[in-house]
């Protein structure tokens, strides 16, 4: 080994240097409008001048900032854009240098980002535990003189300015969240006589009743597995209190608690067991299980609000949703409102630039517009809620009336424990009676990972 | 004589030093750093530490190891044999004058032009239970009964999964029969032949024992993408359900990415690496045996 | 044989059917694809397979392209490929001529360094080829992740050619050696020109596989200015919606250059494939 070192170091050094006089050549290479940058780069760029002559005839000298978002969905992708556009409108003299990344490779990609010597400036991300992960690892940047400038300590609920902060400082945007319900075919339950089912006994009868006409009441499609986890955080919620299920997330309880195990045996088997959920779920990404809802095969979903954005807009009419049924009167009423947000990264190129677009970003204008646009919730109050539309204003009280809001599952959790976790209700789904054993490894997996913490 | 002696003992390495450092630079370095990483519990953003051997303990314990491994060994199983038979059975076939031989030879090695993500998706659509070609068929005939949800059946997903690279691998092994056949003395099989041989007889102790070579290559390229296999999948399941259709290179992928395990990961694929290298120690054996003529 | 005489047999003209059958059979997931990218998803959905689609149209094409930004990813593709495949083809056969035509020690040992790369998941090289790429100033830049494809086929290509350039009769190099031509002379005039088809069917094989690769552009680039088109498609794939008919159309859309190449190269793709078979 010891003889390929010096060569290694040699030939390293040798491509540094040679790498040192390379990225000009490439960024050139690109003809996408971005390339401006380039100008700050080579002060005599003839080609590059004339395309920014076309575009913002005064300006001469531009700074960027580089925002990297997993916004990949076609309806969010559309408004993350607009929010950009809108944001170069009001700074003519910074450039937005935006990259949309699949939402499942950017969680992935995030590590190599935040590692990188020339991160992007700006990430989006989720809120909670995912974004503490990487404060505490001291990756994204303070901003709380961000917080101060803006007023956001007042114009933001205690709530959100909590989930941003660490030891008193702030280091995240909250930006837009959605609610999760009972998502419901208001024309199948008028069809049937049917009312939204308000306590666990109203919601079996509901079942039933769908059952024996033919209709499979519940559509869920598991084969990415996420959409399981909802079950389980609404049923442990229900049945023990949010409480109880946000300590099991932090890994303070057990998974073999029996606790645990009566929210499978006693709620979530005899659902499967009786068959209210559609026919192999697991085959069925969540987007094609909707189809069944659509179609009218089924007449129920557990789902974000974002399945709005993927049903048909001449259909929605007959869509409509209501809280998940209250299993025991007395436990708190939890609900799942996932946030997303946006961070600055810690070694950040373009510190100014970014402070800017982030205050843009959490500020009242591009929240409007998101809201507006794409029917999420604002955190910002100071968005004019005026223009909702009753969905939003239906979905806002069903989670400022809950006691408590979760994050979900896959964010509230480790990844590593979420991972085992939903393999698990997997497997419950497959094999009811296996819960036990089942809980069991949930239990050694929890203990292993949280005595590294 | 003697410096030009030394000087042609230094041309190869003349050849070999550009294409080398960067090799080591790029491939060897981060092997070895990645063997490192084994013995670290590295999430990808901290300094690692050094744990020892814990993420080697902790993977012979690990139930998921044991399915991937299992998964894997499903695969060679099933790579050194359908492909292997159809493709030398078609080479057969089409190593003859019959009408549209090279439409039916680029038919069967179409699938290769596929990257295998795209082989993922369209297959995937295919194995779709509600909507899906597979199941609309038997319905359409009367065989409803035998639809299922081919990717969400813990006992079908594998085998869903290996027939798809069944498909792509079939093809291949055939050109490389072809190939091989390309080589035959014809002369040989017309005075087996006259011989009295049969078609079969010809085969089984002329034909194939001359295309020994060939099968070895196949049987270890089949073995090796066997091990590698990953995209598949990863398009088509990310080994669900509940890790039942998970192999090697998913479940260190799954590790390394989604739990940002990289030590344990680094140990996956450590452990992987060792096992492919047995077959490469035999093919190498193999072929330098051939090569003796140094 | 004429094609009257070969059906001339009942049995020959069975097994041909047979054949013909299990030909048809095998293109199924090309014909089902097409067809699933010329149909709308909300026809798809509702009506089924088998359904008669309402409309034919091109609309999913249409979208994969815009959503995905082709146009702006495929040049990238190439800007990566092009040089990938230049450098890796041109260093692989130095490295090979030096390891199939010179006796000299740890010949065989970098044979199997070669190899042994080449068979490591690599995957899991990700992370440290990352912090190196970092380290050399190349992130999120094309040469870095030129240099990493240049240097990962670097194996594979050796291997194969070595095995080809082997088989180039010695007596042919022997009698220019004698001539006083150089050991580069040698390489470059005679043994390429030999070596071509084989080098003509790795570049079609190194071509799809740079072509197609996603995971080190997402993992190495961080720009959409710079990304390749794969990374584009990816993007067809939200978190939360799964369009079958754009994601098949865009997956379609994406093979096209593959498959030129392909068609190209179609004659010594063959032969390349054959290469590590006969000649090994």
């Amino acid at each position: 080994m010891k003889k390929f070192v010096f060569p290694l170091l040699a030939a390293m050094t040798i491509l540094a240097l040679v790498a040192a006089c390379q990225p000009e050549t490439v960024t050139v290479e690109v003809p996408v409008e971005r390339t401006v940058e380039v100008q700050v780069e080579v002060p005599v760029e003839r080609t590059v001048e004339v395309e920014v002559e076309v575009e913002v005839p005064v300006e001469v000298e531009k700074s960027l900032v580089i925002y990297n978002s997993y916004m990949s969905d076609p309806a969010p992708r559309e408004a993350d854009a607009e929010q950009v556009r809108m944001f170069e409108e009001m700074y003519p003299n910074i450039d937005v240098v935006h990259s949309t990344v699949a939402h499942e490779d950017f969680k992935q990609a995030i590590r190599a980002y935040l590692t990188a010597s020339t991160p992007p400036d700006v990430m989006t991300w989720f809120a909670g535990n995912r974004a503490r992960f990487f404060i505490d690892k001291d990756l994204i940047m303070d901003i709380s003189d961000v917080w101060e400038r803006e007023g956001w300590n007042e114009t933001y609920p205690a709530g959100f300015r909590a989930m941003s902060s660490v030891g008193g400082k702030q280091y995240f945007v909250p930006a837009s969240w959605y609610w999760w319900a009972v998502y419901y075919r208001a024309d199948i339950f008028d069809q049937y006589g049917l009312e939204p089912p308000e306590t666990w006994a109203d919601f079996l009868q509901v079942c039933e009743t769908l059952k024996e006409n033919g209709v499979a009441p519940i559509a869920i499609g598991t084969k990415y597995r996420w959409t399981s986890a909802a079950w389980f955080d609404y049923l442990n919620m229900r049945v023990n209190g949010p409480e109880f299920h946000i300590d099991l997330m932090l890994g303070k309880e057990s998974y073999d608690d029996p606790r645990v195990l009566t929210v499978f045996s006693d709620y979530w088997a005899p659902l499967i067991e009786n068959g209210y959920f559609i026919e192999d779920p697991a085959a069925y990404s969540w987007s094609e299980a909707l189809q069944f809802l659509i179609n009218g095969e089924a007449a129920m979903y557990l789902m974000g609000d974002f399945l709005r954005d993927s049903y048909p807009d001449e259909e929605e009419a007959n869509l409509d949703f209501f809280r998940f049924p209250i299993i025991d009167p007395a436990v708190p009423v939890g609900e799942d409102a996932p946030t997303d947000g946006y961070f600055i990264a810690a070694n950040a190129q373009h510190v100014e630039e970014a402070k800017q677009f982030i205050a843009f970003l959490g500020g009242v204008e591009a929240q409007q517009y998101f809201a507006d646009n794409l029917g999420r919730l604002p955190t910002n109050m100071e968005v004019d809620t005026g223009g909702f539309t009753d969905m939003q204003k239906k979905g806002l009280a069903l989670i400022q009336s809950a006691d408590f809001v979760a994050q979900f599952y896959d964010r509230d959790t480790t990844p590593e424990m979420a991972d085992v976790g939903m393999n698990g209700f997997m497997e419950f789904w497959d094999n009811p009676g296996d819960i036990a054993d089942i809980l069991a490894r949930l239990e050694a997996t929890r203990q292993e990972v949280f005595a590294e913490e | 004589m003697t410096r030009e002696k030394r000087l042609s003992q230094l041309t190869p390495y003349l050849f070999l030093i550009l294409p080398l450092i960067i090799y080591l630079i790029w491939v060897i370095g981060p092997m070895f750093y990645t063997f490192y990483l084994s013995l670290t519990n590295w999430d990808g953003v901290s300094t690692p530490d050094f744990i020892g051997l814990r993420n080697y303990q902790r993977l012979f314990k690990d139930p998921v190891f044991y399915i991937s491994l299992k998964n894997n060994l499903k695969w060679i199983l099933s790579f050194i044999t359908i492909p292997v038979v159809a493709g030398l059975a078609l080479a057969m076939a089409l190593n003859r004058s019959i009408p549209g031989a090279k439409a039916f030879k680029a038919s069967f090695y179409s699938p290769l032009v596929l990257s295998l993500v795209v082989c993922g998706l369209i297959w995937g659509w295919m194995y779709q239970p509600a909507n899906g070609l597979i199941n609309a068929t038997l319905r359409a005939v009367g065989l409803g009964a035998l639809a299922r949800g081919w990717l969400s059946d813990k006992n079908l997903v594998m085998w869903a999964i290996i027939a798809v690279g069944i498909w792509r691998q079939v093809g291949y092994v055939m050109v490389l029969y072809l190939a091989g056949l390309q080589g035959v003395d014809p002369g040989l099989i017309d005075a087996s032949k006259v011989d009295g041989c049969s078609g079969w007889l010809t085969f089984r102790h002329v034909i194939f024992p001359l295309l020994t070579p060939v099968t070895v290559i196949v049987v270890v390229i089949s073995i090796i993408d066997s091990l590698r296999a990953f995209d598949l999948v990863s398009v088509m399941t990310r080994g669900g359900p509940y890790n039942s259709s998970s192999v090697l290179a998913n479940f260190m992928y799954i590790q390394a990415f989604n739990n940002y395990k990289m030590g344990y990961g680094a140990a996956i694929s450590v452990v992987l690496f060792l096992i492919s290298l047995v077959f490469i120690f035999i093919y190498l054996w193999r072929v330098l045996q051939t090569e003796m003529e140094y | 044989m004429t094609t009257k005489k070969f059906f001339s047999s009942p049995w020959r003209t069975i097994g041909y059917l047979v054949l013909l059958a299990i030909t048809i059979l095998w293109l199924v997931p090309f014909i089902q694809a097409i067809l699933t990218s010329v149909r709308t998803n909300d026809d798809l959905m509702r009506r089924g397979f088998f359904s008669l689609p309402t409309e034919i149209s091109l609309q999913s094409y249409a979208e994969a392209w815009r959503r995905g930004g082709l146009e702006y990813y495929l040049p990238n593709s190439f800007i990566i490929t092009i040089p990938s495949l230049v450098l890796t083809l041109f260093l692989s056969s130095l490295s090979a001529y030096a390891l199939a035509r010179f006796r000299f020690r740890g010949n065989r040992l970098l044979l199997f360094t070669y190899i042994g790369g080449m068979l490591l998941p690599f995957q899991v090289l990700m992370l440290p080829v990352f912090r190196l790429t970092d380290a050399l100033g190349l992130y999120d830049t094309h040469w870095g992740i030129i240099a990493f494809h240049t240097a990962f086929q670097l194996g594979f290509c050796t291997f194969l050619l070595r095995n080809y350039m082997r088989t180039v009769p010695g007596e042919i190099l022997e009698a220019a050696r004698i001539d006083g031509c150089s050991e580069f002379r040698i390489w470059w005039q005679i043994m390429m020109p030999l070596t071509l088809p084989a080098v003509a069917a790795l570049a079609t094989l190194e071509f799809t596989w740079i072509f197609n690769d996603y995971l080190w552009a997402i993992v190495l680039l961080r720009s959409d200015t710079l990304k390749p088109v794969t990374a584009g498609l990816a993007t067809l794939q939200g978190q939360y919606v799964m369009d079958w008919t754009v994601i098949t159309s865009g997956a379609l859309l994406a093979t096209v250059p593959t498959v030129l190449v392909f068609i190209f190269l179609q004659r010594y793709f063959i032969e390349g494939l054959t290469l590590g078979a006969t000649k090994g």
